[in-house]
């Protein structure tokens, strides 16, 4: 089935005394089905925050239609558009996110809050979570108090507790080291087996090579994508690392 | 390294932090211009040679006292803020390299420049407008003749030195500062504040008690002169108990919602409660200091608004008659006095309206039941006591009461009349030694007197039978110091400009004093410029000390918005990543800090509230007795600040809401 399907997205950013004017999205179009893994990946400054951001409804494309379980995004009215968002998307950021204010439990507990979920049910969803992310100790602590690897963690708990049709992750790993970024990926490997469709911009190959697709992205267009199809990780990450340096040669079209 | 390195660096910190120093300095700069004006008005030369300026003097020494006290309290806590605030810039020197030993240096080099400029700018400032609020304090206090207004070296030296003393402190708290911390804290000081505050009941508790007993007293007081006795104490305990509240009662009643789920988790609580808690946690010290500073500008500004306002009202209470004259009826020549007085009444031309003279003899006795005793019982001797029963009493002979009233009333050996100023007296007979007279009329007009709340003690005139009961009477009860004989008064009143009358009234002091010196004199209009002076010196230090607490106000809440502005921005954007809508969270938002902001304001007229009563007793201490006066000068107190607390509140959070977008 399709979940996700971006058609001829356009976006150009306006300064605000209206001189420069960046394309940061030419024309990009493709689909994810349900309980795919995407990866996006791109040069910095070739549009992949500005993607996401349209994705998760937080901004508006120039032109262009996406389309999630049928339903245009686009076109959702501002006054439903949070509601939407709540109730069909998770998110995961570079920075966490994570508000100092709250215990990593009521972080995690917000989305629900939000949408008016009573505590008993918030509390036996947060259980059975908790428990896979390996979290369960740190619930009663607050953000300044956990690790980098446990902050996100915690986001990925927030942005799973909905039970969210698509979750987005921009660059999750950017902030971790080596050990809790693949910590992270195997959460993310491990959910999307469990049928979590995801959507993930990185820029670390290694976390790009879980994924079962990549997309790639070069001056605001698709540029070329890789199926897994039956390589294992390693090839995946060989198969990536080539189309990368490719790119960044400025390169002729591939295959 | 470049000698200058430091100074430099001192300087392009300032700059850079232009947005929290810069107010820094403007408070300094108010402090020392405040704090020089009242010293040179203190201790100008002019002033001592004004009649009555010794309370005056006195009140304006306690000014300089308060704003002392102020200044030192108020730039510690502006200093720490801003020293809190920066410590994330203090880490990253450290970890690129400076030893902390240069970081000292920069800070010192930061308060030199501080400093100079706060105390050059505040000195001449104080210059400037200190001659102008001394002219302002002569016109409050109706002093016509002009009087010079010099720099005051003395008090250039005070402020400078006071000062000095203030920065130096402020450093050594800023060397410790960064002397106790490793370069992690000092990166990490701005995120200390987002722990999870600890509350703790017994604080709680205490300020409970302590504000309950606090406006238990404010409530209780039933004299002026327990209300004088009791009104500080009352202060400490509300003192005690805004902050005590304020700082841990806030966080465990929030803490409580937070424990009952059912609450806690709805989409309007849960972020309103958290939020709540987390900047109770940093603000409830401010937040004290601002309901503090505000029950403080509102009681100064109405007490001594009502006192200025109402002593017209007053001095009637204190002088019945503009002009009273009395000598001892045997050796005083009044016939020589009263043509002393046409005499100067015909040099000014100045017109006299009633006029009347009667004998007398004035003690002063203490009432236990119907008898009235030369001491007091010894072991009685309280204060209380002695305000309770000390009676001021003035005897006069029958036929110059009947001749005054024009009536004919007759009297035995052994009886009385008598006028109470206060409530009526309440035996029917009155005791002197072993002589009991029967009171055969209580009256209710007198020619001398007119009847007036009475707070302290009693006033009473009895009118006695004739020239020898009186001299009985009075010989019985007279003290060591009274005069030896009975006395003869004149008493009139005068018409006319008030200028003239001023006039009038010192030439005849002394016209009649230089024919017979033991003669004493009362006037109204003497009076007056004492009163003026008192009251309008009160109104002056509470219109200056109102005005500095409300600026200081205006700091605390301007620093406030700026150091959550900050935060807020970053939170106002996370909320709306994981699903709240804009307008909601603006919403929340805006409601805490309305919340945040009025509840200071809220606590001060609770506050104000409760010390109604204790200020109208105090007041009443100083025969102000027109409540509906003080309540209206109160709420028009309250009302005019509230709009200026609101007014500052909009402007502020006009530039938080910058930051926030
Ligand atoms: N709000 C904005 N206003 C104007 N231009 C913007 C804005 N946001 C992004 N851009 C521009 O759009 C282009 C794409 O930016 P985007 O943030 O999507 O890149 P990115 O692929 O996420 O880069 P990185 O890997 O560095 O995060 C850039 O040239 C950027 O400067
Ligand atoms: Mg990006």
């Amino acid at each position: 089935m399709r979940l996700l399907e971006v058609k001829n997205l356009k976006k150009i950013y306006t300064t605000r005394f209206g001189g420069n004017q960046v394309q940061a999205l030419s024309n990009v179009s493709f689909s994810v089905e349900q309980g795919e893994y995407v990866a996006i990946m791109g040069e910095s400054g070739s549009g992949k925050t500005t993607l996401l951001n349209i994705l998760a409804s937080l901004d508006k494309p120039t032109s262009g239609e996406v389309f999630l379980d049928g339903k245009n995004i686009v076109t959702i009215k501002d006054s439903e558009i949070s509601a939407f968002r709540r109730d069909n998307l998770g998110f995961v950021f570079q920075d966490f996110n994570l508000l100092d204010t709250f215990s990593i439990q009521d972080n995690i507990f917000l989305p629900l809050v939000l949408a008016q979920k009573s505590y008993e049910e918030m509390n036996s969803r947060i259980k059975h979570l908790s428990q896979r992310l390996e979290i369960q100790e740190l619930l009663q602590k607050f953000p300044y108090e956990v690790s980098g690897g446990q902050k996100q963690r915690a986001a990925v708990a927030r942005a799973l507790i909905t039970q969210p049709k698509l979750v987005l992750a921009d660059e999750p790993t950017g902030a971790l080291d080596s050990k809790a970024a693949m910590n992270l990926l195997k959460i993310f490997s491990t959910i999307n087996d469990l049928g979590q469709t995801i959507l993930m911009v990185t820029h670390s190959v290694a976390a790009a090579s879980h994924a079962n697709r990549v997309l790639f992205i070069k001056d605001g267009e698709i540029y070329n994508q890789i199926y897994r199809g039956s390589m294992s990780n390693d090839d995946m990450y060989q198969k990536i690392s080539f189309t990368l340096s490719v790119l960044a040669s400025g390169g002729e079209e591939l295959e | 390294m470049n000698k200058f390195f430091y100074p430099k660096l001192a300087l392009v910190n300032l700059k850079k932090n232009g947005n929290t120093y810069i107010p820094y300095i403007l408070t300094c700069i108010g402090s020392i211009m405040a704090f020089y004006t009242m010293v040179s008005i203190h201790s100008n030369k002019g002033l001592d040679q004004m009649p009555g300026s010794t309370n005056l003097k006195f009140i304006l020494f306690l000014g300089i006292i308060v704003i002392g006290i102020f200044a030192v309290i108020f730039l510690f806590y502006t200093n720490s803020f801003l020293i809190k605030r920066r410590k994330k810039e203090l880490g990253l020197y450290s970890i690129l390299g400076l030893e902390k030993k240069h970081i000292a240096r920069v800070l010192f080099y930061e308060t030199v420049f501080v400093t100079i400029i706060s105390l050059s700018l505040g000195l001449i400032g104080g210059i400037l407008i200190g001659k102008l609020l001394f002219l302002l304090l002569l016109n409050i206090v109706h002093f016509k003749s002009p009087l010079s207004f010099h720099i005051d070296y003395w008090g250039l030296l005070i402020t400078t030195g006071v000062f000095l003393a203030i920065f130096s402190l402020t450093l050594v708290t800023n060397f410790l500062q960064v002397k106790i911390s490793n370069p992690i804290d000092l990166l990490k000081g701005g995120q200390h504040g987002e722990k999870e505050p600890k509350s703790s009941w017994i604080v709680t508790l205490i300020g409970i008690i302590s504000l309950g007993t606090g406006y238990g007293i404010a409530l209780s007081v039933e004299t002026p002169l327990e209300a004088l006795l009791l009104f500080f104490v009352a202060v400490v305990f509300v003192i005690i108990g805004t902050y005590a509240l304020f700082i841990s009662g806030s966080i465990t009643l929030l803490k409580q919602l937070k424990k009952n789920k059912k609450f806690y988790y709805q989409s309007r609580n849960f972020i309103s409660v958290s939020g709540m808690i987390y900047r109770m946690k940093q603000n409830a010290v401010g937040l004290a200091n601002i309901c503090i500073l505000s029950t403080m500008v509102l009681v100064t500004l109405s007490t001594t608004v009502s006192l200025y306002i109402g002593q017209e009202g007053m001095r009637r209470d204190f002088y019945p008659w503009d002009v009273s004259i009395m000598g001892e009826a045997a050796n005083t020549d009044f016939a020589a006095v009263k043509a002393i007085v046409e005499l100067e009444k015909e040099k000014l031309n100045v017109r006299s309206g009633d006029e009347i003279s009667f004998d007398l003899a004035h003690f002063r006795a203490f009432q236990e039941g119907s008898h009235f005793l030369k001491d007091m019982v010894e072991d009685e001797s309280t204060d209380t006591m002695y305000y309770e029963r000390v009676s001021n009493m003035t005897l006069i002979p029958l036929d110059d009461y009947n001749r005054l009233t024009g009536g004919n009333k007759s009297l035995a050996e052994n009886e009385m009349l008598i006028f109470s100023v206060g409530d009526n007296y309440e035996e029917q007979t009155l005791v002197f030694g072993d002589d009991q007279y029967l009171i055969t009329e209580q009256l209710e007009a007198i020619p001398m007197d007119f009847k007036k709340t009475q707070d302290m003690g009693h006033t009473y005139y009895l009118i006695v039978k004739d020239d020898a009961v009186m001299e009985t009477i009075y010989q019985t009860m007279k003290n060591d110091d009274d005069p030896q004989t009975t006395l003869h008064a004149l008493m009139f009143n005068l018409e006319g400009d008030e200028e003239i009358l001023n006039a009038f009234s010192a030439n005849m002091r002394a016209a009649v004093l230089q024919s017979n010196p033991d003669i004493n004199i009362q006037n109204l209009y003497e009076a007056l410029t004492e009163l003026y002076f008192f009251f309008g010196g009160f109104l002056f230090l509470g219109v200056f000390l109102g005005s500095l607490f409300m600026m200081a106000t205006v700091l605390i809440i301007y620093f406030k918005q700026i150091s959550e502005g900050y935060e807020d921005s970053e939170r106002f954007v996370i909320m709306q990543k994981v699903g709240m809508d804009k307008t909601e969270v603006k919403k929340t938002i805006s409601k805490q800090i309305l919340m945040v902001f009025f509840l200071p304001l809220a606590g001060a007229i609770i506050h104000v509230a409760f010390a109604f009563p204790v200020i109208t007793k105090m007041l009443a201490a100083f025969r102000l007795t027109n409540i509906p006066l003080i309540f209206l000068c109160t709420l028009v107190g309250v009302v005019v600040y509230a709009l200026v607390y609101t007014g500052v509140y909009l402007l502020t959070a006009r530039s938080y809401y910058k930051m926030i977008h």
